[in-house]
């Protein structure tokens, strides 16, 4: 019995003994001291907030994958001087209150250090609004009304909200001018639109500018439709009522699918009169892969033109081909906007810390400010005066491209400068002035 | 004067799938006096099971309705038995906040089932293309939409005023215990009566995807219609909830035309108007 004892007392020492010497071998690497991190955190928080559901949710859902994307590329060079990215994504259900309350929770709660995100400028602007109790940098993806870096930043000197995607600027001025030499004869203009922010911007400023480049342009319809429109054939046959020439139309997304498939249905790619479509947001993969079919058939005729934040065509540069490449190898789509927007953001991110060397977040937006930095759109420069991100996006056609297999592309690139379309310093008149004279409400 | 009746055509298009929600609203309020919120989540599942035979698995496109309405028809099956059965006789606040929760659990088991991405339904070959109507093209499909909610609306009819089961439903809605009496299995009954209910809303999903996407949350966005509908027309009368269609889409159609700053809440003026001169509805009687 007492030689038993001693045995397994042995054999127990034994076993210690190895074990120790086995881990003795294996390399550990200590987490090196908080204080030895430049920015003083082993981990970064970045919260996201987007639409997950609903015809739209695909917008959310590419938020998240381009900040993914681009957190775990930098993550596997060593985060952000010696700091991982950790990321959090919410629904805000196109709900301004929700996407208040998922705000304080990622701050609060959470611990975030940035938030990143937004399709809908309604929430957008709301969050926005929060941002100076919060204390901490949100840098909109998606959401495009001008209001947010011409109201909240530059009139309202709210300091804490940014802008990676590019504004209404870019869904409707271009389009005009790039009409207005291309097709000076389409001269009656009817428009289906958003029945909210979005869409009573740019159909102001895309009237704005029609008439001061064709003076003798004529509006003939003007119809909208709220969220959740499923049905937009009565807003189609009141605009074909009106006989117009060019069609303005700014529901996106999933909504944007449904409309262009009922113009389909209801004829209005056949009407020799009808000479252009716009989707001014039709760059999106949803609506791109929506239309595939119909794409691929040349149902449009060549009349639907499109635009959006971001066109994976417009360049060849690396950062554009890699990105591009990466992503349709993981999710066997293309990355629209929505993706390129947060995959931006997150750079951004980077390279604003890289400057800073805090997270203290004056510093942060006294480097965030004027910053350059080099995206798949091209480079990118953040505006001081609105925090706004300043860069060209050409509009085009959509077609299918042997080089793109995945789903149809846009091609036929039409260019200008962006100081030619984008709206600057001191912003006069005001976006809401302009709304008023344009619009009949 | 083309233009007006183009529009109203239009605007009838729209107001037969309406009818068809409203019509299930309001059989199963009319028999089981279940206020059913989620009623638009069983239009929602007509248009993903159409979607999923039709275009996923290609099977013919009438095999596809059949197979969506017996597929819904079996969740509404589900729903009656399991959880709507217990609370028939239970105050209207408990049905709502129940047939509410049905409608968040069945949005998020769409997204895991069919993810959150919206769908697309290609139109059928054989309703492709359009006619000329006052010289405007008029889409072949509309046109069979509008003549299938003629039909419904004839079928429902028929089957409640002319059949044995119809008549059984009339008499239950009126008085249960009378009928229970006679002989007629209430439970049995109201089971087949929440099927007919819920097989109705699912043709109305199933039909529109071709014109339309379907997608979480549009289950939502149609039920609010459907109840104003029902309101206008009158909470548990088919006639109303048929008239109250019409009003909603041809009225919404023209105020699209004529008034478009309008349009987002003409429809709610003209309910809050009945409720004001008539709050039963332009059909419906005082209980």
């Amino acid at each position: 019995m007492r030689k038993r004892k001693i045995t397994g007392l042995v054999i127990g020492l034994a076993v210690v003994l190895l074990i120790m010497i086995i881990v003795s071998f294996v390399p550990v690497t200590a987490a090196p001291p908080l204080k030895q991190l430049p920015l003083k955190k082993e981990v970064i928080k970045i919260g996201g907030q987007g639409i997950f559901s609903g015809p739209n949710a695909i917008c959310g859902r590419s938020m998240m994958e381009g900040a993914r994307l681009a957190i775990e590329e930098i993550n596997a060079k060593g985060g952000i001087l010696g700091s991982k990215i950790e990321f959090k994504y919410m629904d805000c259900e196109l709900k301004p209150a929700v996407g208040i309350k998922n705000a304080r929770y990622l701050v609060g709660e959470w611990g975030a250090d940035f938030l990143i995100g937004h399709d809908s400028s309604g929430v957008l602007m709301a969050v926005g609004g929060v941002m100076p109790e919060l204390k901490k940098i949100l840098i909109g993806t998606h959401a495009a009304t001008a209001n947010y870096n011409e109201r909240l930043v530059y009139r309202e000197k709210n300091k804490y909200c940014f802008r990676t995607a590019s504004p209404t600027y870019q869904d409707a001025t271009i389009f005009a001018k790039v009409f207005a030499k291309k097709f000076p004869e389409v001269k009656r203009w009817a428009s289906i639109n958003c029945d909210y922010e979005f869409g009573y911007v740019n159909l102001a400023l895309f009237k704005r500018a029609m008439k001061e480049l064709i003076p003798d342009v004529e509006f003939v319809a003007e119809t909208w439709a709220p969220f959740w429109t499923m049905d937009f054939t009565p807003q189609i046959s009141a605009v074909m009522a009106a006989k117009p020439q060019g069609i303005y139309t700014s529901p996106w997304g999933g909504e944007g699918v449904q409309l262009a498939r009922q113009a389909l249905i209801m004829g209005v790619f056949e009407d020799p009169n009808v000479k252009l479509y716009i989707n001014c947001t039709g760059e999106t993969s949803d609506f791109l892969m929506g239309m595939s079919n119909e794409i691929a058939k040349d149902k449009f005729h060549g009349k639907l033109w499109v635009t959006g934040r971001y066109v994976l065509t417009q360049n060849d540069l690396p950062i554009n081909k890699h990105f591009v490449k990466t992503y349709a190898e993981k999710y066997a789509m293309y990355p629209f906007h929505c993706t390129e927007g947060a995959y931006s953001a997150i750079y951004l991110i980077k390279k604003v810390l890289e400057k800073s060397r805090t997270l203290d977040v004056e510093a942060v937006i006294k480097a965030m400010e004027g910053m350059k930095w080099d995206t798949p759109s091209g480079e990118k420069w953040i505006r001081p005066e609105d925090h706004q991100a300043v860069y060209p996006v050409p509009i085009g056609r959509p077609v299918m491209d042997p080089d793109y297999p995945l789903m149809p592309v846009v091609k036929d690139l039409h260019w200008v400068p962006v100081k030619e379309y984008y709206r600057w310093p001191p912003f006069e008149p005001s976006i809401d002035e302009i709304v008023k004279a344009e619009l009949k409400r | 004067m083309d233009t007006i009746v183009y529009q109203g055509l239009t605007g009838l298009t729209a107001a037969m799938f309406l009818w068809l929600v409203s019509a299930g609203l309001t059989i199963a309020f009319g028999v089981c006096g279940i206020l059913n919120i989620a009623h638009g989540v069983l239009y929602m599942f007509g248009g993903y099971f159409l979607f999923t035979f039709y275009q996923l698995l290609g099977l013919n496109f009438w095999l596809s309705i059949l197979l969506t309405l017996i597929s819904v028809g079996l969740i509404g099956l589900v729903m009656e038995l399991g959880f709507l059965r217990p609370i028939y006789k239970e105050p209207i606040g408990i049905q709502l906040v129940l047939t509410f929760a049905f409608v968040w659990i069945f949005d998020d088991l769409a997204k895991l089932a069919w993810g959150p991405v919206s769908k697309i339904v290609a139109m059928p070959r054989f309703f492709e293309g359009f006619i000329r109507i006052v010289g405007r093209p008029f889409p072949i499909y509309s046109v069979f939409i509008i003549g299938t909610g003629i039909a419904m609306a004839v079928f429902i009819w028929l089957l409640l005023d002319k059949t044995w089961w119809g008549k059984s439903i009339r008499a239950s809605a009126l008085d249960r215990e009378m009928a229970s009496a006679l002989g007629i299995n209430i439970r049995t009954l109201f089971s087949g009566a929440f099927v007919f209910a819920a097989a109705i809303a699912a043709l109305g999903g199933a039909l529109s995807v071709p014109l339309r996407v379907v997608g979480p949350g549009i289950g939502g966005a149609i039920i609010v219609q459907a109840f104003v509908v029902t309101v206008i027309g009158g909470l548990g009368n088919l006639k109303g909830a048929f008239v109250g269609a019409l009003i909603v889409g041809v009225v919404g159609a023209f105020c699209t035309l004529y008034i478009p700053v309008f349009e987002m809440f003409i429809i709610y003026i003209i309910m809050a108007v009945v409720l004001l001169i008539r709050p039963q509805g332009i059909f419906g009687e005082i209980r």
